[in-house]
């Protein structure tokens, strides 16, 4: 199986620090790749680094077999590499179904013109997959509502959703559990799997031991910019370097085996990774 | 050679009060975070109170009656609010009043305009995100020079000097051995620059209240660490600049008219970006590099390979540009720090649905009124369209792409230019005109067409900036291009035509589809409107519903989305640099559509049609209005000085009367600011008030209306 993203020795420098050191990791096609490690571990800047929000000093990045170490942000983002962002992000002037449009749409050079005489383009396709990211994330009743009137775990969702409607091919999410009720998380772990049947790979970072072991094929383990294990989630779940540097305490344990329970509950196949 | 160094030395003493004055700049900017473009006008104020004490003894204090003196007002007496203070009667001295209390008094009045900065202005908008920072100070910008215009009727003035800083004392000869000449006020100003600078420095380094502002000024915790609160910090640095600026503006009287005063911020901006609005000794420096590379600028410029369709004295206002923005290209960063949130809530947005309904009421309403109305009230109207074709402008610049252009008005002015260029056929225009225009004898609409895509290039240049720079630097460079496109571009002879740099005769004989459209008939020297303003009627609606339309369709969605969050446009897959130009080119395009429509109005156009004050009226207004609808631009457009509302109440137009409205359109900028967050009169629309009382005028014949968005939609997404 081919891998939609790969990277290799990618490294971030902050000022002498290496906030990413000599990432190598790979998302297969069509699977859910987790990345995990403890707060300052440079999860997010691994993200930021494939999609262009800060510089790489070294290695590369390939996404579905180019390499796009050189392209602008937007670009990569029309290629189908989108992510979400750990601080919300939203864009706050338009409505929660705005914020979808125009990350669904793109746009032709004459677009302008058209949207003068009030002719918008309108593409099944799009307008479906936003039907779908609305309802997916359970937000077809605050459509039309403005992001700032929603509480913070549903604005989190929108912020999921805009990166849904852009039809992906991968989907970076960025804590996208953090800061949601009850409610809210098993909204979005009860649907997480369901974005790979919409011709997507999902790349996940969360906290929530218990979600991320229950519905990733295969985790990376980040610690200090460093790899430090990687494996199916049995293996994560056993290995004991990672218990030692990030699960080692008994909290971590008890969210290791809250992700054994939750792992019923959610269909999809836990076969981790085939290749 | 010498020559060329006698020419940089020449230019010390205007780069000595841009250091003054960026001085005063950093202060302000260190103690409340505030870049004050009304800080010129703050300095000419001061000088204009200093020189009518010098000359008549009467105070005048930075407001005037609003109440007008006429009708039944004049009978309830209530017109007296006081304004003026003879302090000096001058049976007392022989000559002029005695300089030290003239000084101390004028320095008073200008520590009470930095109080009213500080409480009534950027205290109330600490919160608010940068635009309505920008344009509070915009507002102290119109709103000083408004009242310099009414206190003290806007003229010219020039003053002796005193002390060193006169302009009759012996110049200095033969300078390090140079030969030529060089006034003696340029080396006493730079000893005062250098005076203050040193002063300001040692103040900021070894006082209490100095160590107190610098920490504040990273970290608004540090000075309550050291007991102060954030906001008394603010307000005594105010008072600080605004009295530095007073010094700078009175010792400088003696060297032009004040009248210039206001544009000289652009120097001032200039240096203080030198001094990356922080450093005193760097922004002094800044302030005489400024100046000697103006002085220098135009020296070289004086000669054979300079090209001659840029005006030579525009390099003058060209150097203070060329370093804000070398000083910003090189300092500004791609994108904002990740997680950086704006301060405050930017005015809403709404999308309207019932564009076609409300295009038909306004242009029917108008139409009605073209029709009513005798030839006066028909220049009134006129006006008052003009503007708002003008404002849709910066609807689409400044509302929804949140780009605040300040030179989109000298584009409109460039534009009408190159019309009247591109058509100019070498005759005679009218029998009392005093230039002949010599062109390329284009067809009108060819002409109209052109000059359009010439204002946009202009435009997009402009623009270019705006893909590095963002916010209130985007600001400050916008304005200070206003002065150079002038300067440069519009007052230049061999680009625009002889009559350029003075008063320009546009067509006399515009005609579209073989229908003469302008709006002053050759035949009769009358003003023949109907034909003029139902074809302005037909433009302007057709240029609102296609910026109404904008905002409903994706292109507004994506400029909006910029306005919001660049990193996170960017992370949709739009293309940030792109939407920018194509906002730049978009507002410029009808900016030149509003520039040329004035100029077939009026018999000729002259460079001061375009000044900067002009447009940042028409900014206050569309901003009073409302920035972010259609709606609001027409509304800005009744409200504008000259148009529909002034008129009505009686005001007519002088150019004090002008001043009055501009005045009072910069306070109600302020306020609107502070209380609607710039939505303006648009509020009425928004939810906050919709289910009042208010929401029947939601039925108002105007491009907007964001109630029964679902149902709309639904039907328009079916038919299209
Ligand atoms: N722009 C930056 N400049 C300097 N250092 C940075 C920058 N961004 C991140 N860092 C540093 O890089 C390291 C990794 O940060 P990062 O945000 O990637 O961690 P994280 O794994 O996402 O943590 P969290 O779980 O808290 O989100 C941290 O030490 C952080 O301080
Ligand atoms: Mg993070």
């Amino acid at each position: 199986m081919s891998n939609i993203l790969e990277t290799s020795g990618l490294t971030v420098t902050f000022g002498g620090l290496n906030a990413c050191d000599k990432v190598d990791l790979a998302v297969p096609e069509g699977k859910f790749v987790g990345l995990i490690g403890p707060n300052g571990a440079g999860k997010t800047t691994f993200i930021d680094a494939i999609t262009g929000y800060v510089p790489t000093s070294a290695g590369n990045a390939v996404f579905s077999g180019e390499d796009i170490g050189e392209l602008k942000p937007h670009e990569r983002a029309q290629r189908g590499l989108v992510r979400t962002f750990q601080s919300l992000e939203l864009f706050e002037d338009l409505s929660v179904k705005d914020n979808l449009l125009v990350a669904g749409y793109d746009t032709r050079w004459y677009s302008f013109l058209l949207d003068m005489i009030y002719m918008p383009r309108k593409d099944k396709d799009v307008e479906e997959q936003i039907e779908w990211a609305l309802e997916i994330m359970g937000l077809n009743d605050v459509a039309d509502a403005m992001p700032s009137d929603l509480s913070h775990g549903r604005r989190k969702l929108v912020g999921v959703a805009r990166a849904l409607a852009a039809s992906p091919k991968l989907i970076l999410l960025d804590e996208p559990a953090a800061g949601l009720d009850t409610a809210e998380s098993q909204i979005l772990g009860g649907h997480l799997r369901e974005f790979l049947d919409h011709d997507m790979s999902v790349f996940l970072i969360d906290h929530d031991m218990g979600l991320v072991l229950s519905v990733c094929d295969y985790i990376y383990v980040l610690d200090f910019g460093k790899i430090i294990a990687e494996g199916t989630p049995q293996e994560i779940r056993e290995s004991d370097t990672v218990k030692k540097a990030y699960l080692g305490e008994e909290a971590g344990e008890i969210q290791a085996q809250a992700g054994e329970r939750m792992t019923y509950n959610i269909q999809g196949d836990q076969g981790g990774q085939d290749d | 050679m010498n020559q060329f160094l006698i020419a940089l030395i020449g230019g010390v003493g205007t780069g000595a009060l841009y250091a003054m004055l960026g001085t005063g700049l950093v202060v302000a900017f260190r103690g409340s975070g505030v870049i004050n473009l009304g800080h010129g006008a703050v300095a000419g104020y001061a000088a204009y109170v200093f020189n009518e004490l010098r000359t008549s003894g009467d105070l005048y204090l930075p407001w005037f009656d609003i109440i007008p003196e006429w009708g039944f007002l004049r009978t309830l007496r209530i017109n007296n609010i006081p304004t003026r203070i003879h302090v000096f009667d001058f049976e007392m001295y022989i000559g002029k009043p005695p300089l030290i209390p003239t000084l101390l008094l004028s320095l008073a009045v200008s520590v009470l305009l930095g109080l009213m900065m500080h409480f009534l202005v950027f205290r109330p908008l600490r919160n608010a995100p940068i635009l309505g920072k920008v344009i509070g100070s915009v507002g102290v910008l119109l709103y000083l020079d408004s009242v310099i215009a009414v206190n003290f009727g806007g003229q010219n003035r020039s003053s002796s000097g005193f002390w060193i800083f006169k302009p009759d004392m012996e110049p200095v000869k033969n300078f390090l051995g140079l030969g030529g000449t060089i006034p003696r006020a340029n080396f006493s100003m730079l000893y005062a620059a250098l005076v203050m600078g040193l002063f300001v420095f040692c103040l900021y380094r070894y006082t209490r209240f100095g160590i107190a502002t610098r920490a504040a000024d990273e970290n608004e915790k540090g000075a309550a660490l050291l007991g102060y609160s954030p906001q008394l910090i603010a307000g005594i640095n105010w008072v600080l600049s605004s009295v530095l600026a007073g010094l700078a503006g009175i010792v400088f009287l003696h060297k032009t008219q004040p009248s210039l005063y206001a544009t000289l911020v652009v120097g001032a901006l200039g240096a203080a970006l030198f001094g990356k609005l922080t450093s005193i000794p760097m922004t002094v420096l800044g302030g005489v590099i400024i100046g000697m590379m103006s002085g220098g600028g135009v020296q070289l410029a004086n000669n054979s390979w300079w090209p001659d369709w840029l005006e030579i004295e525009g390099v003058r206002t060209f150097m203070p540009l060329l370093v804000i923005i070398l000083v910003l290209y090189f300092q500004g960063d791609k994108l904002p720090i990740r997680g950086s949130i704006s301060v405050g809530r930017q005015p809403h947005a709404p999308a309207s649905n019932n564009v076609t309904i409300g295009a038909i009421f306004a242009v029917g309403f108008a139409l009605i009124l073209s029709n009513v109305f005798v030839s006066k009230w028909e220049a009134v109207l006129t006006t008052s369209i003009l503007a708002t074709l003008f404002m849709f402008s910066l609807t689409v610049i400044v509302g929804y792409l949140g780009q605040i252009s300040l030179a989109q008005f000298s584009i409109a002015g460039f534009a009408a230019f190159m019309m009247i260029r591109f058509v100019g056929d070498g005759t005679l225009q009218r029998p009392d005109d005093y230039y002949v225009i010599t062109g390329v004898n284009m067809p009108t609409i060819l002409g109209f067409v052109c000059a359009i895509a010439a204002g946009t290039l202009l435009g997009l240049l402009i623009g270019l900036p705006a893909l590095r720079i963002r916010g209130v630097q985007l600001a400050v460079v916008t304005m200070s291009s206003v002065l150079a496109i002038e300067e440069l571009l519009t007052k230049s002879r061999s680009l625009m035509g002889e009559g350029a740099a003075s008063i320009q005769p546009t067509p006399s004989n515009p005609s579209w589809f073989g229908q003469y459209i302008g709006g002053f008939n050759k035949e009769t020297f009358r003003t023949d409107y109907w034909k003029y303003s139902l074809f302005l009627i037909i433009i302007t609606a057709l240029v609102g519903v296609a910026v109404v339309n904008l905002r409903r369709g994706n292109t507004g969605r994506r400029f909006l989305a910029i306005r919001a969050n660049e990193r996170a446009a960017a992370a949709a897959g739009i293309n940030v640099k792109n939407a920018k130009m194509l906002g730049f080119g978009i507002s410029s395009a009808i900016a030149s559509i509003a520039g040329i429509m004035l100029a077939y109005k009026i018999p000729a156009v002259q460079a001061e049609n375009f000044a900067i004050f002009s447009g940042l009226g028409l900014l206050a207004f569309v901003y009073l209005g409302g920035i972010t609808t259609g709606y609001g631009a027409v509304v800005g457009g009744l409200l504008v000085a000259g148009g529909m509302m002034p008129e009505f109440l009686g005001v007519h137009f002088g150019d004090v009367e002008r001043g009055m409205i501009n005045a009072v359109g910069a306070v109600g900028l302020i306020l609107n600011a502070i209380v609607t967050g710039g939505e303006g009169v648009a509020l009425l629309q928004s939810d906050a008030l919709g289910k009042g009382p208010l929401a029947l005028l939601r039925r108002n014949p105007d491009d907007d209306d964001n109630s029964e968005t679902d149902e709309d939609n639904a039907t328009e997404g079916a038919s299209v």
